[in-house]
């Protein structure tokens, strides 16, 4: 009988300790919470690119300094980023302040998940609509509401290295060159021996690269109220088919090899001698010995017939939540992070090129041992990243079958014509 | 007799090097990269297998970035609770399972099985949005949450069990032992080495947990080692030796912890021979 | 508490009640923390789902249909029974001789044991990245040593044994301590006994060791086979999307990832979850059944 007595003594004293134990778990919370954010003081701001974090948290001190708010700036991976605003959305807590991006934001301001900033825009002394490019602004419009405030744009360049381009004689990329130019040249500078190739472009290496000729060559790819696609258009067909060239004369490395280095890996590691990279590349590039030394940008070539300088560009926009119990503070934290002084700040300390009119300049002397400037010339002829409600879908659909032409079991033609109806297929479900 | 048990002993060393090596070329490799410049890390031609200067930048550098106490803070608090709860629940229920009759368990045990079959990644949003319910966001409550209880822990301690001689449990019942009395005094502790290798286990997946710490703990001050690493290999490219330098650092908790539980399986042969 | 009056059925009701008791915090957690969740999706299987999980339309067997017709899903099926058909026998029985040889008393047997470990501990990104190293064609260690120019993770005939190798390497350290620990919970008399009769080395380990470490093999061969179908991380974090061995690597659960989280089309996913979990459940029934031939439990 005592026996019984002390195990059941014991026993309970293991439930109590593995209870206490999780209790105890749980205390650790309410002090987080305390000064976490959780009752509505500080302010959590999420974002999934590290090489911003620094700059944005600086420009968020301002705003402390400024008003008095607080807030932590908490960077999550992309994937995790949305599987964590996706799991906020269904119902659990989200970040008061977000980026939004244009392959998702139709979802999102669809749902009302966002806090809708319509009102408080045409009320602001601080931010100004007007000030934005249209486009952008758009991105993050919904049934005329706004549900973003435009936070940077980016647009693409040319890479090139200079000491390939010497060897073989080659003038350096200019605003003369077309993409039949690039085509020619890239040959030229592949080596037979496979130590060195002209160019890198993959089979995803879409808005960096063959979006661009697309355009150039008077093409789309998806129409302008985005409900068909655009890839079986000849023009689309003809813009793709210079990759077909580049694929078909040797003049990149194989499928296999750029799937497991990428282009940017090939052009620091000096295996190729041109690729394209859009701005938010500048961050890392410069942190670069070797390209600091060997390599530069120019604007990229032109379409021969159209004479049309095309980059596609894009830009993340501000949101918070709808449900979000500091909605107040996010939209001025918002507000400032949209206004002239920060868009300013952000450029200047290099952290990307800004959405507000003419604050960009300056962004352009964060890594002088390039010509970023051409970055900003390009902004002369943008399109917008082409999207609409399911891009992710058709994005994925296309570089598949993108896939097949690399390998060479399919014409550019085929695939292409391929890749429309498949598109016009999903776009009809949305 | 003699030399035949010598060549034994040196063919299963040989063998035994072998594997070792296998082993440890990957982290040969980790060490060495972590010594090297940013630009000797990624270079091809010439091949370098060896750093040209021996340098420790990037363990600064890392050092300096992360804040490696309170990281190893947090995981080790993960690590514990989970360990703790996994332990505890799966050991009780692990016997009952194995060793009691009752109406109902058959049906229960197949739930645990269910439960296994099921790839973890459809839990992470329904869970996600529990904790947040809660309130639990960025918390070490949060971090353990997905572990309080173990499917695989129940099936590893049922086996363990299940292994153990009967008559032992009918002497003791016979003794005048009750139910908690012969799982407390007699049966738990014999199962003694599945409940290490199961804290092993637990702690290696907690370790090594990425999604769920990743979306649920945001905050700077709550990050787990696996989710920081995470954090520094960037979108777009990798700083190599940071990456290896703070892998080599994330991981020497671990190991330590493992040889420290190490010691109990040679006591557990130790004391084998007078188990029963 | 009151001595009952027939023991048979005190007994009888003191197993109940202290076996629930026993089970009923491991229950509670299960069913809340997953079995809850997996109805949902299996739920969720038989919709078009909507949005955030609102507006969803129920469509019947349709995710069904399209999921028989889907190349992609069979060859995803495909590749995940190759992969576990690799990873499983092979790293059971290098870590089963392992064990063994360990468990004997031998100089340097601590150290052995910790650097078979060392995989399980080291973080997945590191793993991952290294790996791709060793792999990669044009500045990877392996090719450099063999002096071919493989493309050992990018061709679609070679990259999943590449991923098995992977998932090898990772797995002995786990494999490895649970049969250590069953060798632990083996009497040591009964190898006395043995010896005494005469019986060494594979003698041994054959008549005694296999069928006394028989629950422990089973344990490994169950929760391995069910891990191996789930292969995830090594494949999301080893091949790019771009790579053009993908769609001949890519497991079922990747598919999932792809459609429930990539491309938000959980309805679909789920009914890719559905069919890994058929899958598990007929190889677990499967084993649970043919145990009765070779496991000995005491």
């Amino acid at each position: 009988m005592k026996m019984k007595r002390v195990s059941a003594l014991l026993m309970c004293a293991v439930m109590t300790a593995s209870l206490a134990a999780c209790g105890g778990g749980e205390k650790g919370t309410a002090d987080g919470a305390a000064d976490g954010g959780g009752n509505g003081e500080k302010l959590s701001v999420m974002i999934w690119d590290n090489y911003q974090e620094p700059g944005l948290k600086e420009i968020i001190g301002d705003f402390t300094e400024e008003t008095g708010i607080e807030a932590e700036v908490q960077v999550v991976q992309w994937n995790e980023y949305w599987t964590l605003l996706e799991a906020g959305a269904q119902g659990g807590e989200m970040p008061d302040v977000f980026w939004m991006h244009s392959n998702e934001s139709q979802r999102y301001m669809s749902n009302e998940i966002l806090l809708d900033l319509t009102d408080k825009a045409a009320d602001s002394e601080l931010v100004d609509m007007s000030k934005y490019p249209e486009e952008i602004k758009e991105l993050y419009t919904y049934d005329g509401k706004v549900y973003g405030i435009p936070k940077d744009i980016d647009t693409i360049a040319l890479w090139y290295n200079k000491t390939m381009f010497d060897e073989a004689g080659i003038a350096y990329p200019d605003e003369t060159w077309t993409w039949d130019t690039l085509v020619e040249n890239a040959k030229k500078l592949t080596k037979d021996d496979g130590s060195q190739y002209g160019i890198a472009i993959r089979n995803d290496t879409n808005q960096e690269a063959y979006y661009n000729m697309v355009y150039d060559m008077g093409g789309e790819i998806i129409s302008e109220d985005r409900k068909t696609s655009g890839y079986d258009n000849p023009d689309t067909i003809k813009g793709m088919q210079y990759i077909e060239k580049l694929i078909q004369d040797g003049s990149m490395p194989s499928m296999e090899t750029m799937s497991e280095n990428g282009p940017d890996v090939l052009l620091k590691s000096g295996k190729i001698a041109m690729s394209f990279h859009g701005s938010w590349m500048v961050s890392t590039f410069k942190q670069e010995d070797y390209l600091k030394e060997n390599c530069d940008c120019a604007v990229l070539p032109m379409g021969k017939e159209s004479q049309r300088r095309v980059s596609i560009y894009n830009g993340l926009g501000w949101a918070a939540a709808a449900n979000g119990d500091n909605t107040e503070n996010a939209w001025k934290l918002i507000e400032y992070l949209g206004s002239e002084k920060a868009q300013q700040k952000q450029a200047e300390l290099g952290v990307t090129m800004s959405a507000w009119e003419g604050t960009s300049d300056t962004w352009a002397a964060c890594a002088p041992e390039f010509n970023l400037k051409v970055y900003l010339d390009m902004r002369e002829d943008m399109v917008v990243r082409p999207y609409s409600r399911s891009t992710v879908t058709w994005e994925n659909r296309a570089s598949e079958i993108f896939k097949d032409v690399f390998i060479g079991n399919m014409s550019m033609e085929d695939a292409c014509k391929q890749i429309a109806k498949e598109m016009n297929e999903t776009l009809a479900e949305e | 007799m003699e030399a035949k048990k010598k060549i034994v002993t040196a063919v299963i060393h040989l063998a035994c090097i072998l594997v070792s090596i296998t082993m440890l070329i990957p982290f040969l490799w980790m060490v060495l990269t972590a010594f090297k410049s940013v630009p000797e890390s990624t270079q091809v031609d010439p091949f370098i297998i060896f750093p040209t200067v021996w340098r420790t930048e990037a363990f600064s550098v890392v050092m300096e970035n992360m804040n490696f106490l309170l990281l190893y803070k947090n995981t080790l608090l993960l690590i514990f609770f989970r360990v703790l709860c996994a332990v505890l629940t799966a050991t009780l229920a692990g016997y009952a399972f194995a060793r009691l009759n009752f109406k109902g368990k058959n049906f229960m045990f197949s739930m645990v099985l269910f439960q296994m079959m099921i790839p973890s990644q459809i839990f992470i949003i329904p869970q996600y949005i529990m904790v947040s319910k809660i309130g639990a966001l960025n918390s070490i409550f949060g971090l353990v949450f997905p572990g309080l209880v173990t499917a695989f822990g129940t099936f590893l301690l049922k086996q363990a069990y299940m292994t153990l001689p009967k008559d032992l449990e009918e002497a003791a019942r016979l003794d005048g032992c009750n139910i908690p009395q012969t799982f407390l005094f007699i049966m738990a502790p014999l199962a003694r080495s599945s409940m290490v290798a199961l804290g092993i286990f637990t702690a290696v997946f907690a370790f090594k947990d990425l999604m769920w710490p990743m979306i649920v703990n945001t905050e700077k001050d709550m990050l787990t080692l696996s989710s920081a690493l995470a954090k520094m290999q960037g979108q777009y490219t990798t700083n190599f030796p940071q990456l290896m330098a703070a892998s080599l650092i994330a991981c020497l908790p671990m190991i330590v912890i493992y040889v420290i539980f190490q010691k109990q399986f040679i006591e557990g042969i130790a004391t084998s021979g007078g188990k029963l | 508490m009151a001595k009952p009056k027939k023991k048979v059925t005190s007994q009888e009701r003191n197993e109940f009640i202290w076996g629930w008791i026993f089970i009923i915090p491991t229950m509670l957690g299960l069913i809340i923390l997953n079995i809850i969740p997996i109805f949902q999706t299996i739920y969720q299987s038989f919709f078009k789902t909507g949005d955030f999980g609102r507006g969803n339309i129920f469509v019947g067997l349709e995710n069904y249909q399209k999921m028989f017709g889907d190349s992609q899903v069979w060859q995803a099926l495909l590749n995940t029974v190759k992969y576990a058909l690799m990873e499983v026998p092979v790293s059971i029985i290098i870590s089963l001789v392992l064990a063994v040889l360990l468990n004997r008393k031998m100089k340097g047997r601590s150290v052995y044991r910790t650097i078979m470990f060392l995989p399980m501990v080291a973080a997945p990104a590191a793993v991952a990245m290294v790996w791709r190293w060793l792999f990669n064609s044009d500045f990877g260690l392996l090719n450099h040593v063999l002096g071919t120019k493989i493309n050992w993770i990018s061709s679609p005939d070679i990259a999943i044994y590449s991923i098995a190798v992977i998932g090898i390497w990772s797995i002995i350290g786990y494999n490895m301590v649970l049969f250590l620990s069953g060798l632990q919970e083996i009497p040591g008399d009964y190898y006395e006994a043995a010896s005494i009769d005469g019986a060494t080395g594979f003698k041994q380990f054959w008549h005694i060791t296999c069928p006394l470490l028989s629950p422990t093999i089973f344990f490994v061969l169950i929760t391995r086979i069910i891990g191996a179908l789930q292969v995830f991380d090594l494949i999301f974090m080893v091949m790019d999307r771009a790579n053009p061995a993908l769609i001949k690597t890519q497991s079922l659960v990747y598919l999932f990832y792809e459609y429930s989280f990539r491309q938000k089309n959980q309805g679909y996913g789920s009914a890719i979850v559905v069919l890994l979990l058929i899958l598990i459940m007929l190889v677990t029934v499967f084993q649970m059944v043919g145990q009765k031939k070779w496991v000995h439990y005491n």
